[in-house]
């Protein structure tokens, strides 16, 4: 904003001349020399995870430690105490920097965690209850029949052949066959119903070979459904033999 | 049908009748009248609340202790043969109900309407003339008016003022309901149309059990005799007699009234 | 002596001739319903609380008579002005005339006097001016709103046994039945009308089947309390569950003989489902059925106790059969279509049962409530195709009939005349199932 007028520089002279004679007066006294302060030492900074070595999703402790600063922020995290630890859950590998700030200077430190992904499943052994409910689940399955009838038909008769060889690979077990029933029908009925169901698959049962003294049969009629849903896709799940391990 | 009957005792009821047999022969024709016009039905069956249906059971027998308000329910049942051994077909069961039913209620809003001029000779309330409506019209309520007409102290019975009867007209209407509710018409040979009155004698003692049933004198129809008979036999009581009774037992002459 | 011998003839024939009157009277005379006013009693207290406690008595009072079956209520509306609470207040001629051509007229007043509920009940025969009071009761209850009822019940029954031919009233009879409302199905009971429902079981599990004893002390039901199902009892003295032996297999649906010794069921625990006989304690059982088919619900002939009506399959569906206590004599009643529940009438001549004449998918008709004459196997349909009716239960007055329905969309509990009338609806809250109605 240099007015370049010739009408303006006259004054703008003596301003600037004025200006260096009064700032020059100011600084007539300089004060007299001191001897400069000692230099505050510089701030120190480390920081650490534990464990650095993670699995996804697992947390890491970090743990840091900062002297004479005044401003500490971890990045990725923010300001935080001199001395600290906090736990952290990393998605993916991370290098947490410790910035430490203070009159002496500025220090950082880094902690680096690595994420790796989940381990596969450990190969050790579950607690011995756990597997062998599983299995029964997985291998003595279900057995359903047509409305209002207790009569093994072909697939039923699959199911229990199948559950018949499972429970000889388990002599130990025993079981309960449950009769169950959809929802039509009369409640006292279907607990008779139910019960002719547990019996026949019970029978079967015997019929494919498992000693007779290993099964319980009862009747829940149609008091316990497996869904309550009102068409025949529903009813038909509730027509069922359902087994239930007892002893091992 | 059980018919009207008229008591021949005492004074002659020859004018009143007279009367109420006019006035029930036109109450009768509204009745008809009203009946042909579509008059609404059903709605006085029962089943009023909660919105079932209108059609309302007809009993089997009246052996259920449920007032029969018309014993044509009976018969048509028993004609209606719904046993399981016939092969009939469900469908029935709306059939009889659809006969009787609009005869009698058309029959029993109309009644209790013109029973305001009728009233002024009694003090009576209507539905006795409820069994008017098997087409007979005229004296059934003749007998009921005049009863009410007498000394106005009610009673079916003849005999003094202050008998059994007039003193306890309640009871007596509690005894006949019951017979009637008893009587299972359909143990009546089928082949027979009508037949001449039996009248059946017994005790009620002070519990209310009837006891020494007898025929007294017979219809001339063996199974209409023994239809009598056992509708006594089903029933186990009465009904204690009224406490300030002073009598052991009281003695009942029942007659059985037999039309198809 | 001869003398002696025609006054003591005279004497007797004297003394027949008094004590026998007679009533002549029959058939076609009419056999309708009483028809009976039942005007709001009188207050004899100005007591505030005096107001709830008269409307309560009221309103039972007329709902009871309303209900019993026997009875034409002539409507409020129709009634004359006046409110007799005493004999002297009453005018027969008013209540014998139109509009409200009544028969007879049940009256009376009602007053808290201190911690004392008062009431008097009167009974007249408006077409007997000379001695019109056929009843005349007095009654004193703590104050309580649950004794008004209490005493409207008891006014009502005895109006209808005197009136009704004998038959006691059922006002103060009770239900048991299943409810889910408290998160399981358990026993609960309620007054006849539907008031007063509380449970009785707090097994947390799944019961069944509630059918009360004879004396009203003990409900035998089903339980799965155990894990499989087993007649359990329950008694209503001590409020809690008593010991019942446990069989193997499946036990369901107790019944109990009329004399209370004997409780009929069903069990799987020597094979397929049978009748079984045991003693009330459940000791010395006795199998009476033995046909390979399931054999259920079964129930005793109340009048006799020496038939047993009963479900089996050993046909197919299930039908209805009845049978002596031994086992012989059987009978089949049903030939068609899926019959369960039964439940026999007071005076042993009837059964009620559910039937679903047209079984299998897409059958018209649904399943619903039929009585049936034993003698002649003529039957009637007392609902008619208003959702899944099942589970019937004789009053003891042999009038009424208590069962369970979906048609409002959820298992409720309904009651209504063995004619099929008066349908009405007594539980509302949950599911509820099962209803059994008490033997008195």
């Amino acid at each position: 904003m240099n007015r370049t007028t010739s009408r303006s520089q006259f004054p703008a002279w003596l301003l600037l001349a004025l200006m260096i004679v009064i700032t020059g007066c100011a600084k007539k006294q300089p004060p007299p020399p001191q001897a400069p302060p000692p230099p505050p030492p510089a701030p120190t900074a480390s920081i650490s995870a534990s464990p650095n070595n993670i699995e996804k999703g697992q947390q890491t402790q970090l743990s840091w430690r900062t002297d004479n600063a005044t401003d500490v922020s971890i990045e990725g995290i923010g300001a935080v105490q001199p001395i600290g630890s906090q736990m952290v859950t990393p998605e993916q590998s991370t290098s947490y920097r410790l910035v430490a700030k203070g009159p002496g200077g500025q220090q950082d430190a880094t902690a680096r965690v690595t994420v790796t992904q989940a381990a596969p499943p450990p190969v050790t052994e579950q607690p011995v209850t756990q597997t062998d409910e599983q299995w029964f689940s997985q291998n003595v399955r279900d057995v359903y029949f047509d409305y209002d009838a207790a009569a093994i038909r072909p697939d039923a008769q699959q199911a229990i052949t199948a559950a018949a060889q499972a429970l000889a690979q388990k002599p130990s077990f025993k079981i309960m066959v449950e009769g169950h029933c959809d929802e039509r029908g009369s409640t006292e009925y279907n607990l008779a119903l139910g019960d002719e169901r547990a019996r026949a698959v019970q029978n079967a049962l015997v019929a494919a070979g498992v000693n007779a003294s290993r099964i319980k049969t009862t009747s829940f009629g149609k008091e316990k459904p497996a869904c309550t849903e009102s068409n025949e896709s529903c009813w038909q799940q509730n027509r069922r033999g359902h087994f239930v391990l007892t002893g091992k | 049908m059980s018919a009207a009957t008229i008591y021949d005792h005492q004074e002659s009821w020859k004018g009143p009748i007279a009367a109420s047999a006019i006035l029930h022969g036109a109450l009768f024709l509204g009745a008809v009248l009203t009946g042909m016009l579509g008059a609404g039905h059903g709605e006085s069956w029962g089943g009023s609340t909660a919105g079932e249906s209108a059609m309302n059971a007809t009993l089997v027998s009246a052996a259920v202790p449920l007032p029969a308000t018309n014993a044509e329910k009976e018969n048509v049942l028993a004609n209606e043969s719904k046993g399981l051994a016939e092969s009939t077909p469900a469908e029935k069961t709306p059939e009889p109900e659809a006969i009787p039913i609009p005869d009698k209620t058309t029959k029993l809003k109309p009644e209790k309407l013109p029973r305001t001029p009728t009233t002024e000779k009694t003090k009576t309330p209507p539905p006795p003339s409820n069994q008017v409506p098997f087409g007979q019209g005229g004296p059934v309520s003749g007998a009921y008016t005049m009863f009410k007409s007498t000394t106005g102290t009610g009673g079916m019975t003849f005999g003094p003022a202050g008998s059994f009867g007039s003193r306890y007209s309640w009871y007596v209407d509690t005894v006949r309901r019951k017979v009637s509710e008893n009587w299972l018409k359909y143990e009546v040979d089928p082949s027979i149309g009508s037949a001449s009155r039996v009248y059946l004698t017994f005790d009620i003692q002070r519990d209310g059990t009837p006891t020494n049933i007898q025929i007294s004198q017979g219809s001339g129809v063996p199974s209409l005799d023994m239809s009598a008979k056992r509708a006594l036999q089903r029933i186990d009581t009465f009904g204690p007699l009224p406490p300030d009774y002073a009598g052991s037992r009281v003695s009942v002459e029942f007659w059985f009234d037999y039309k198809k | 002596m001869f003398n002696r011998l025609i006054v003591a003839l005279l004497l007797l024939s004297a003394v027949a001739v008094a004590q026998e009157d007679w009533i002549r009277t029959g058939t076609g005379l009419g056999v309708e319903k009483v028809r009976i006013a039942v005007p709001d009693f009188k207050p004899t207290s100005t007591e505030p609380a005096n107001a709830e406690l008269l409307r309560t008595f009221n309103e039972t009072l007329f709902s009871d008579l309303n209900y019993a079956g026997i009875f034409d209520v002539v409507s409020k509306s129709f009634y004359p002005l006046q409110t007799p609470g005493f004999p002297q207040e009453i005018n027969l001629d008013a209540w014998g005339s139109p509009p409200p051509s009544a028969s007879m007229v049940a009256f009376g007043n009602l007053g808290k006097q201190g911690d004392s509920l008062q009431v008097q009940g009167f009974l007249f025969d408006v077409k007997n001016a000379a001695s019109p009071q056929v009843l005349g009761k007095q009654y004193r209850e703590p104050a309580t709103t649950d004794n008004a009822r209490l005493i409207a019940h008891r006014f009502a029954n005895e109006i209808i046994l005197r009136l009704g031919g004998g038959i006691n009233g059922i006002a103060e009879s009770k239900i048991v039945f299943i409810s889910t409302r408290s998160g399981a199905k358990e026993v609960w009971m309620m007054d006849y009308d539907g008031a007063g429902q509380r449970q009785l079981t707090s097994l947390r599990s799944i019961s069944l089947s509630p059918r009360l004893s004879p004396d009203g002390t003990r409900v035998a039901f089903t339980s799965f309390v155990r894990g499989t199902s087993d007649v359990s009892m329950y008694s209503l003295e001590l409020n809690r569950m008593v010991t019942f032996p446990r069989f193997g297999g499946t036990n369901v649906s107790p019944a109990w003989s009329p004399d209370g010794k004997q409780l009929a069921f069903s069990s799987s625990m020597r094979g397929d489902p049978e009748i079984f006989i045991s003693d009330a304690n459940g000791t010395d059982t006795k199998r009476i059925t033995a046909f390979k088919g399931s054999d259920v619900s079964p129930v005793f002939n109340p009048k006799t106790g020496s038939q047993i009506a009963f479900v089996s399959g050993r046909t197919g569906l299930p039908q209805i059969y009845i049978m002596e206590v031994d086992g012989t004599n059987l009978q089949r009643l049903t030939d068609t279509g899926y019959a369960v529940s039964p439940s026999w009438s007071p005076n042993g001549q009837f059964l009620t049962f559910a039937w679903r004449r047209n079984y299998g998918p897409g059958a018209p008709g649904g399943q619903d409530i039929y009585i049936m004459d034993i003698a002649n196997r003529k039957w009637v349909q007392l609902t008619h195709g208003s959702g899944i009716n099942d589970y019937p239960s004789w009053a003891p007055d042999g009038r009424h009939i208590v069962f369970e329905s979906t048609r409002g969309g959820s298992t409720q509990i309904w009651s209504m005349l063995a004619d099929g009338s008066q349908q009405r609806q007594l539980t509302a809250a949950g599911k509820n199932q099962q209803p059994n109605w008490s033997f008195r």
